[in-house]
Parts: structure tokens; sequence; C-alpha cells
């Protein structure tokens, strides 16, 4: 017959095509690894710094504000109560309509 | 219409136009989505949306975006100048990442190192933990009279804000409520930001009681891991110092923090002078009271630290004996919202349960701003911090190839670098 055509014969054998599959599977699988793990790490830094600030509130022997005794000092001595006159006047501020400037 | 005032230091943040490849990615870190520009084209800031926060700076992948107000060089200047005290206000969240300029790893703690650095090239140090724990002593001394008015019932002698109050330490937060929602600005703290309490604790009380000198001649320059407090810096109204002394007999006018260097700033002057942090003298500054601090105070530059600063000074003046367990981790960890109730065991017996809130990243802010708008909120104080993370991220630190700018990581490990 003129038109005759014959397909050629698949010359993969089972166990090739396994091993192909396995071998574009590990690509993908390598692959997503690396992205994940480019995401995952993305704030690998902002927890490191977190940490160290962590570390430093720890390693101080006092940790409350109210037992800062260089800062009593300077209420006791100059600048009042928190929230009295001088605290107000240098301590505090107001807010502005950015709106209507 | 403009959204800055006469004087203030605006188009900090800009990109360059040479470098943007138009990606994007500045884009979804905009927290008031200020960047214009079709995906492709060169992008451009809209400087009236934006808040300064930098947050776009430090995550653009191709560095194409630069902070504008370099105040290198007249710090330089000033330094030279002998007449001068030069007067350096550190923030906590640089003393963990300064280093990172210098090839040290980061979340390092260098604060005695850190001080060498500075006391090297000729500064005085002031501990802006210093100014967190006065910060707490303002802003916690407002919320418990506001828990008093408002939930016990007592009067007082304060004018006050509504509940919940926010957190005011952060600029671009602050800018952000001023231009945004002003009508919410009575819930922001009326405490300053630390940066505002340095200035004139450094011109006033340093100047008298600690380097004995004419607050004219005390040159304060602030150490921010933000590009905002650069720009809250210049707020007309942060010259507190300059009107206590002119009530004073004294004339001149100044700001109460004269300028601001970011962390990369700092790294930046400091290898201009030749001083390297690896190998700089570690000092304790143990006899300068304002340079000591809590553990309260160097929390601040995380999210949720300042939250946890108040809660312990809160607690301790509610219930008239100190927190047993410090660590408050409900307010820890990179969580967009956290919340957290505390219950509390008033002097008189009563006991009340304490509603709180932190949120970091200004986008996240909005479902707790409409609760207040709708009169529904549940909290009786909120933190808000700008940059995700909080300060240890802002958009001063050192960029980190860690970071979403993955290329500079790819490319460090290239042969040609």
């Amino acid at each position: 017959m003129k038109y005759d055509y014959v397909e050629k014969a698949i010359t993969v054998t089972r166990r090739e095509f396994i091993g192909m599959l396995g071998i574009a599977a590990a690509m993908l699988w390598t692959g997503a690894f690396a992205v994940t793990d480019l995401v995952a790490d993305r704030n690998k830094y902002i927890r490191m710094r977190t940490a160290g600030l962590y570390k430093d509130d720890e390693k101080q022997a006092v940790r409350q504000s109210h037992n800062n005794k260089s800062l009593m000092k300077m209420y006791e001595t100059w600048a009042g109560k928190p929230m009295g006159h001088l605290a107000e006047e240098l301590f505090h501020t107001r807010y502005y309509d950015r709106t209507v400037l | 219409m403009s959204t800055y005032r006469a004087d203030e230091l605006q188009g900090i943040i800009k990109i360059n136009p040479e470098i943007c490849k138009g990606c994007d990615s500045c884009k979804s870190f905009c927290p008031t989505d200020a960047i214009n520009g079709a995906y492709g084209a060169t992008h451009e800031i809209d400087g009236e949306k934006c808040l300064q926060c930098g947050q776009c700076l430090v995550n653009c992948p191709f560095g194409a975006i630069e902070d504008m107000a370099d105040a290198v060089p007249a710090v330089k200047k000033k330094l030279a100048d002998k007449e001068t005290t030069v007067v350096a206000t550190v923030a906590p969240a640089v003393r963990v990442a300064l280093g990172e300029e210098f090839g040290i790893e980061p979340g390092k703690l260098l604060t005695e190192e850190m001080y060498g650095a500075l006391k090297q090239a000729g500064f005085k140090i002031m501990d802006v933990n210093f100014a967190a724990d006065n910060t707490i002593m303002e802003e916690g001394t407002e919320l418990v009279e506001k828990i008093k008015k408002y939930v016990l019932g007592e009067p007082s002698e304060h004018e006050l804000g509504p509940l919940p109050q926010f957190t005011s330490c952060c600029p671009a937060w602050v800018r952000y409520m001023e231009l945004y929602h002003p009508k919410l600005t009575k819930h922001l703290s009326s405490a300053k930001s630390p940066q505002g309490m340095a200035g004139p604790v450094a011109k006033i009380y340093g100047a008298t009681e600690v380097w004995h000198t004419e607050p004219e001649n005390i040159y304060c320059v602030g150490v921010y891991p933000c590009t905002a407090k650069k720009y809250e810096a210049s707020r007309p109204e942060f010259t507190s110092a300059a009107d206590y002394w002119k009530k004073r007999g004294h004339t001149a006018t100044y700001q109460d923090t004269d300028v601001v260097l970011t962390t990369r700033d700092l790294a930046r002057l400091l290898k201009d002078l030749n001083i390297d942090l690896k190998k700089v003298e570690p000092i304790t500054e143990s006899d300068n009271p304002l340079a000591e601090y809590s553990g309260a105070g160097t929390i601040f530059g995380n999210t949720g630290g300042v939250m946890e600063a108040a809660l312990r000074t809160a607690y301790f003046v509610l219930t008239g004996e100190e927190l047993q367990e410090l660590n408050f981790m409900p307010v820890r960890g990179l969580e967009a919202v956290k919340s957290a109730a505390v219950p509390l065991k008033l002097k008189d017996g009563r006991e009340i349960e304490l509603k709180v809130a932190v949120v970091h990243g200004t986008k996240n802010v909005e479902p707790l701003i409409q609760e207040i708008e709708a009169g529904k909120s549940p909290y009786h104080f909120i933190e808000v911090m700008n940059c995700p993370g909080g300060c240890v991220n802002g958009g001063g630190q050192p960029i980190n190839p860690m970071g979403t700018s993955w290329t500079s990581g790819f490319k460090a490990i290239m042969p040609w670098n």
C-alpha cells in the first residue's frame, strides 16, 4: 500500500521509564525544596535580631522600667512625677490632622 | 495639597530610575500603596502618601531604592569641632544589627563594642534604652490613669484621651494615623517616642548633670534602625529643650535631636573613620547615668516589646507587686496580630482583666481600627509597629542578603564578588 506507516517500537524499557520518572521527581523535589527553604529563611535574620534583644533583656539585673535607678533619680531631682507639670511640657506631645495641612 | 508641615523633612526614600527594573517587589512591602508605576516600568514613590518607613528600601531585590537624607558629612564635621559635645543617642535595635555591616552574624549583641566604637569616634553616649524606660514611665502612667478613669470609675486630674490607647513610639505609624485616620489620633498615647524624650533629656539633664556644658554646645545625633526617625526629628514641635532654656534666659533655637543616622549610616561613618567594630575595645559606660537601662527598655526594638515593657510597669503600679513571670510569651513572635488578656488583682482586692493587642505591619491594623470606629474594640492597649518584626527589621537596618533580596544572596557566592 502507498501510505503504509509503521510506528517505531518503543525502545524504553519499563525499568528505564521508571528510572526516568525517578530522576524527574528528584529534580522537581530539589527545586521545590530550594524555593521553600528560601521562603522559610526569609525571616531568619529578623528572628536572630529579635533573639539578640531578648538575650539583652535577660542579661540585665534590672528588668522593669520603674526599677531603673538613674531614671528614678532623674525624676526625683529634676523632672518631677510622670505626667507631672514638667513631664507634660517635655515628654508629651500632640498630633496633627495631615489631611487639612 | 501637602501632607508635610513647613521644615519637615520629606522625600527621604527615593527610587533610582536608573536601577529600578519595575519588578513590583516594593509594592508588596509598602504599607500605604504609595508606589506608582506599571509592572516592568520604572516605579516612583508618592511622597504625600509615603510614611518614610523604608521597608521598600530594605526589601528591593535590586538595591534601587535610596535614602536621600545623608547626615554623615555633617556629623563628621561636628566630631572634628572640639567646641561641640556630640552626643550619640543609640536605639535598642542598633546593637543587634550593626555587626552585620562588619561581617558579624545577625543578632549578635554588641552593646559594649558599639559603645567602644562610638567613644573612639568622639561621641558622648546616651542610650535610647534609658529614654525607652522614660517612655514607659510616661506612657504606662497614662494607661494606668485611663484604666482608673474609664474602667474603675475613679476621677483623674489629668486630661486623658479615650481607650484603647495606641502606642506612639513608631514615627511611621504616627504619620499613618495623622494622615489616614486623623479623627482617631486622640487614641494615640500623648507620650512622645523615645527619640522625642531622648533629645530634651540630653540637652537639659545631660547638659547640666552629665556633661557639664551649655545646651547650645550639645549636638544630638540620633542613631536609629529607622528612616522615618529622620522625618520625626524634624517635626517643628520637637524643640522642647530650646523652649525650656528660652524660659531660663537662653536665646538659641534648635531641634531636640539635631540629626539622625540610620544603622547603615553609622556603619558608614565608622568605616570612614577607620574604626572596625571587630577590633574595637569594648567599654561598659557604667558610670554614665544616661546609659543605664532596664531589660524592659531594650526589648522596645522587638514587636511586642513595648507592650511587654508597659505590662511589667502597669502590673506593678496597679497591683502593688512585681510580675512573677517576666517573659510574657503571648506578645512575642511574628504573628501579624497578637492579643492577650492579663488578669490583675488590684490593691483594693478588685479584679480586672487587661486586654491588649500587638500589631506589626501597618496594613494589619485596619481591622482593629474598624472595631474602634464601630465602638466595639475589646482592647485597652494596642501596640503598633510599622515594620514587620518591629524596629529590628526597620528601614534603616543593614540590608540582609537572607531577606527577600535573594539575588544578593546569590551574588555573594559568585567568584567575581
